[in-house]
């Protein structure tokens, strides 16, 4: 790595980017200028629109009460009011019981009300009854009576929630009719000699801690600043990363700059720091920028204080990553697009994606624990969210996770971008007219004996978008039957039948993409053991994923209803069902066809991951997906090692039928055996039947196994 | 100097399955020689000079450009050649200093002897007045200079010339040839793609005629005409190019 490439690379950029006028108008212009005159403009129409006066009509104005006064001539009494001019906001129009407003409709003067609101003759309205008046002087003289159990007469408030105006003009009736409500109330009192105070509300004090350590109010700018930062950074690197790639390819310098000396890990690490560069500068001014007018506007607010000083740091060093993040995201992505044009289309699923994972810690009152830290984006925002709270201790103590899948993320995401400029079929792609009748006869012409990488990522996809839409669409099974049909369904169609018909319809070798050849006779042996042995490590993961994530009360019980369902069927039943159908039916999708296409490659761990991936997220629980995904990883090695479906499916059976009744089993051999207890504890509640020993035992087994696998070799060496 | 043979590219086309770009090319090209590589739109001319200047992997063969091969050691590859490529970009926010300097940079000469010799390719190829010239605001002809003078430089053995006139009026074109006349004069091995037979006839000491990918022909221009019987280069072209798309039909038939 040329350092002085890297830098000069640096340097040409961020000149060219600097006489970009895009570029300066999002860094610059944005945030120092226009920023502020939105803010003056928002306030101005603000202003206007929270003083424009509302209509309300009064219904039966004769029995409006005169003690204490509500109405005085055409308004309400101003003492009702605070300040006593907003009694201007209300202009009151009148019509009596007999004679209510002009709409055609039926006789009753509340429903005719009700028709002049809705059709916005009028805001709000209030009905008075007829005999509201009368009730009331009733009312005060069995008060003074001394009476007890009294009925006061109701007025009705009448309103559409359609319109924002009428909700306003209702806000102010409410205001109005509790100050009248107040002054009704001490009449009351003073006409029965009664002190005010009996009815004086008891007032807490209050005590906000946040006033000694300076966050004050900061509970807002924690929710809202975190979202604002990693959005900008994410704006920020969106425009300079596709002028960087898509534009210097569209403009043709990208030809003579890659034949330059400059290696393409040092040009990509030059427009990356480009882009961070830009990125940070975008987040930090707007954020700076907005927030400071946002203080401005608010700050006579109550509980509504300036950004802690510490947080504000917090946020600077959380920048760096973040923008590091998403400008190597933007890079790759960019560096896929053939134009400007293009590039824009392809960063948009990038924004609507980053968009949920930023929003939803701060609308949803998600907590920071573990499991939401490994969550990219999610766990900074967090991180961030409890720093700018003043809770230092807790983003300190999450700062490990947050960093290192922020950082692996990233390197992730560089990585990926260095392999898209060293691809040629990517940085010298002609255009081609979308032509679908073309592109199926090219797929099927051009077929070669394995699926294509792109083959395989449309099979996953398929196979997941099925599987929701049938999940949603599908009843809920109530007995074994039903349950066992859904699955064989879901199985059979959805899982496996996708993938047969595409290895059938794309690929010159369906046997060699679905990987049906006999492994080494001691091969499916071998699979068998690794499963029972790595069956406890696969339940320690599983408790550890539960604890991370915690599984919903509504899908607890859901498998608390499968459990029961699943019991009450004979062990060949749940095994033919749970253990070989998926075994067959997903080994043949992930471990044939998609593992197989994503191999075209050549990078062997990344396909095994990758259907790994796909074969995790057909589990609809979140949690099973990422213990599934993890035990993928190890059939697709012992698919790729073997060059055979055929343990990985054993693998498969043996796994989800110790799964299945690790339980009851456990109890069965305890119960036979006692001295085992060792190893094994039955009857738990968190279904974890495994000792310590045992998971050791199993693990060092697992490796020996897995060893066993690695020295294998492959078919292809065995027929040379 | 240059050294290429057996060079295979195949793409994967849409329309036609794979394309072969390129179909067992073979040839040299030595130092203080012009190599043309003659062609019609489409002959594989660029798909040809991206590979030597290792922006395309070949599919097939070997080239060796100054003793590096193009597929193991590209990146020594890359320090031994200047390229031009065919579509005369510059960069719209540069002056044309800026460019020049900047890959001048990335060649890795010092700031005083870069500043020496960009003084000297500038008035040698006519720039100074547009020396502080955005490349938005320049026209085809200063964009081509601008190209050139990127292209030597870092002052390289080899330079590769794509359709280096393409578009340009007479009086640049003649200014650019004579530059590339003058790089052979230098000792410099330029390879020199055109589908232009006045050009060809005019600078390169051996040419070699690509259609579809294939190199129909190959050598002096005195070896051709005596091979092919035919003084006049424009009509050897067009008989080895109706040869050799009578000869596809007939197996297509």
């Amino acid at each position: 790595m040329s350092w002085s490439n890297v830098r000069l690379t640096l340097a040409r950029e961020i000149r060219d980017q600097l006489r970009d006028r895009r570029t300066m108008f999002m860094i610059v212009v944005l945030p120092i200028l226009l920023y502020p005159l939105l803010g003056v403009a928002i306030v101005q129409v603000s202003q206007l629109a929270e003083e424009a006066p509302t209509r309300v009509l009064i219904v039966g104005r004769a029995s409006v009460p005169d003690d204490p006064p509500l109405v005085e001539g055409h308004r309400f009494v101003e003492g009702l009011f605070s300040p006593p001019e907003r009694a201007r906001l209300l202009e009151l129009a009148f019509a009596p019981l007999d004679q209510p407003a002009a709409v055609a409709g039926p006789a009753d003067p509340r429903l005719q009300a009700g028709l002049a609101v809705q059709y916005g003759q009028y805001d709000a309205a209030l009905y008075f009854p007829s005999d509201f008046r009368k009730r009331l002087d009733e009312f005060h003289q069995a008060l003074r009576r001394g009476a007890t159990g009294l009925e006061v007469p109701r007025p009705v408030f009448i309103y559409t929630t359609a319109t924002e105006k009428s909700q306003r003009a209702f806000a102010r009736l409410v205001d109005v009719w509790q100050r009248w409500n107040d002054r009704f109330r001490r009449a009351n009192l003073a006409a029965l000699d009664l002190p005010e105070s009996i009815f004086a509300p008891i007032e807490p004090e209050t005590i906000d801690v946040a006033e000694a350590t300076g966050h004050s109010g900061a509970a807002i700018w924690s929710k809202v600043l975190p979202v604002l930062l990693l959005m900008w950074a994410l704006t920020g690197a969106f425009y300079p990363a596709v002028d960087l790639c898509a534009g210097e390819k569209e403009r043709g310098t990208l030809e003579t700059l890659l034949s330059s000396p400059a290696e393409r890990s040092e040009i990509v690490l030059g427009k990356l720091l480009t882009i961070m560069l830009f990125s940070g500068l975008t987040a930090l001014l707007n954020v700076v920028s907005m927030g400071t007018l946002g203080w401005v506007v608010l700050s006579k607010l109550p509980g509504f204080g300036p950004v802690p000083l510490a947080g504000a740091a917090w946020m600077a060093i959380a920048l760096v990553p973040a923008s590091a993040l998403f400008s190597a995201l933007c890079l790759g992505i960019a560096a896929f697009a053939r134009s400007t044009k293009e590039g824009q289309y392809y960063l948009m699923p990038l924004l609507l994606g980053t968009i949920p994972l930023a929003v939803l810690p701060a609308v949803s009152g998600m907590e920071l624990n573990l499991g939401n830290s490994l969550i990219p984006v999610m766990g900074m925002v967090l991180i961030l969210r409890a720093a700018l709270e003043g809770n230092y201790a807790e983003a300190l103590l999450f700062l490990p996770p947050v960093a290192a899948v922020t950082l692996g993320a990233c390197l992730l995401a560089i990585r990926w971008a260095v392999a898209q400029f060293n691809c040629e079929s990517v940085l010298f792609r002609e255009s081609e007219r979308l032509d679908v009748r073309l592109w199926l006869r090219h797929l099927v012409r051009d077929r070669r004996p394995t699926p294509t990488a792109a083959a395989a990522a449309w099979c996953g996809i398929v196979i997941l978008l099925v599987r929701f839409f049938a999940g949603v669409v599908m009843p809920v099974p109530g007995d074994f039957r039903g349950f066992a049909v859904t699955v064989l369904a879901t199985q059979v169609a959805l899982i496996a039948g996708p993938a047969l018909l595409m290895g059938f319809l794309l690929t010159r070798s369906p046997r060699q993409t679905l990987l049906l050849r006999w492994p080494p006779w001691l091969a499916p042996l071998a699979a068998a053991a690794l499963a029972v042995a790595l069956h406890p490590a696969v339940k320690v993961l599983q408790a550890g994923v539960f604890r991370l994530y915690p599984l919903g009360e509504e899908v607890q019980g859901a498998m608390r209803g499968l459990d029961a369902v699943l019991s009450a069927a004979p062990f060949w039943a749940v095994a033919a069902i749970l253990a070989l159908t998926p075994a067959i039916c997903e080994e043949l999708a992930f471990r044939g066809f998609i593992l197989s296409g994503f191999r075209q490659g050549g990078a062997t761990w990344r396909a095994i991951v990758l259907s790994a991936i796909f074969f995790g997220l057909t589990h609809s629980i979140l949690q099973q997906s990422l213990v599934a995904a993890a035990v993928g990883v190890v059939i697709g090695y012992l698919a790729v090692r073997t060059e055979s479906i055929v343990p990985a499916m054993v693998f498969h059976f043996v796994h989800n039928t110790l799964a299945a009744t690790a339980v009851s089993v456990s109890r069965y051999v305890t119960d036979r055996w006692p001295a085992l207890e060792c190893l094994l504890r039955p009857g738990t509640e968190d279904g974890q039947v495994f000792r310590w020993p045992a998971v050791l035992a199993g693990g060092l087994a697992a490796v020996a196994i897995l060893a066993w696998f690695h020295r294998l070799p492959r078919t292809s060496e065995i027929a040379q | 100097m240059i050294h290429v043979r057996g060079l295979t590219k195949h793409f994967a086309d849409l329309q036609r399955g794979s394309l072969v770009a390129l179909d067992r090319i073979s040839f040299d090209a030595a130092p203080g020689q012009i190599y043309g590589l003659l062609g019609p739109n489409g002959a594989g001319k660029t798909t040809a000079l991206r590979v030597l200047s290792t922006l395309l992997k070949p599919t097939a063969g070997t080239v060796t450009v100054n003793g590096f091969d193009v597929t193991t050691q590209s990146s020594q590859v890359r320090r031994q050649i200047g390229f031009m490529s065919a579509n005369t970009a510059v960069y719209d926010r540069m002056t044309a200093w800026e460019m020049v300097e900047y890959f001048g940079r990335l060649h890795g000469l010092a700031a005083e002897p870069l500043r020496q010799r960009m003084e000297h390719v500038f008035d040698r190829l006519q720039m100074n007045e547009i020396r502080d010239l955005l490349g938005a605001k320049m026209s085809t002809g200063m964009k081509q200079k601008v190209s050139v003078a990127r292209a030597i430089v870092h002052d390289p053995p080899v330079v590769i010339l794509d359709e280096a006139t393409a578009g340009l009026d007479v009086l640049v074109a003649r200014a650019l040839l004579q530059t590339v006349a003058e790089l052979r004069e230098q000792g410099k091995c330029v390879v020199f793609s055109t589908h232009i037979m006045r050009e060809v006839e005019k600078l390169c000491d051996r040419v070699a005629i690509i259609h579809r990918g294939a190199m129909l022909a190959e050598g002096t221009l005195a070896e051709l005409r005596e091979r092919y019987q035919e003084n006049d280069l424009e009509e050897l072209f067009f008989q080895l190019i109706s040869r050799h798309e009578e000869t596809r039909s007939g197996q297509a038939a």
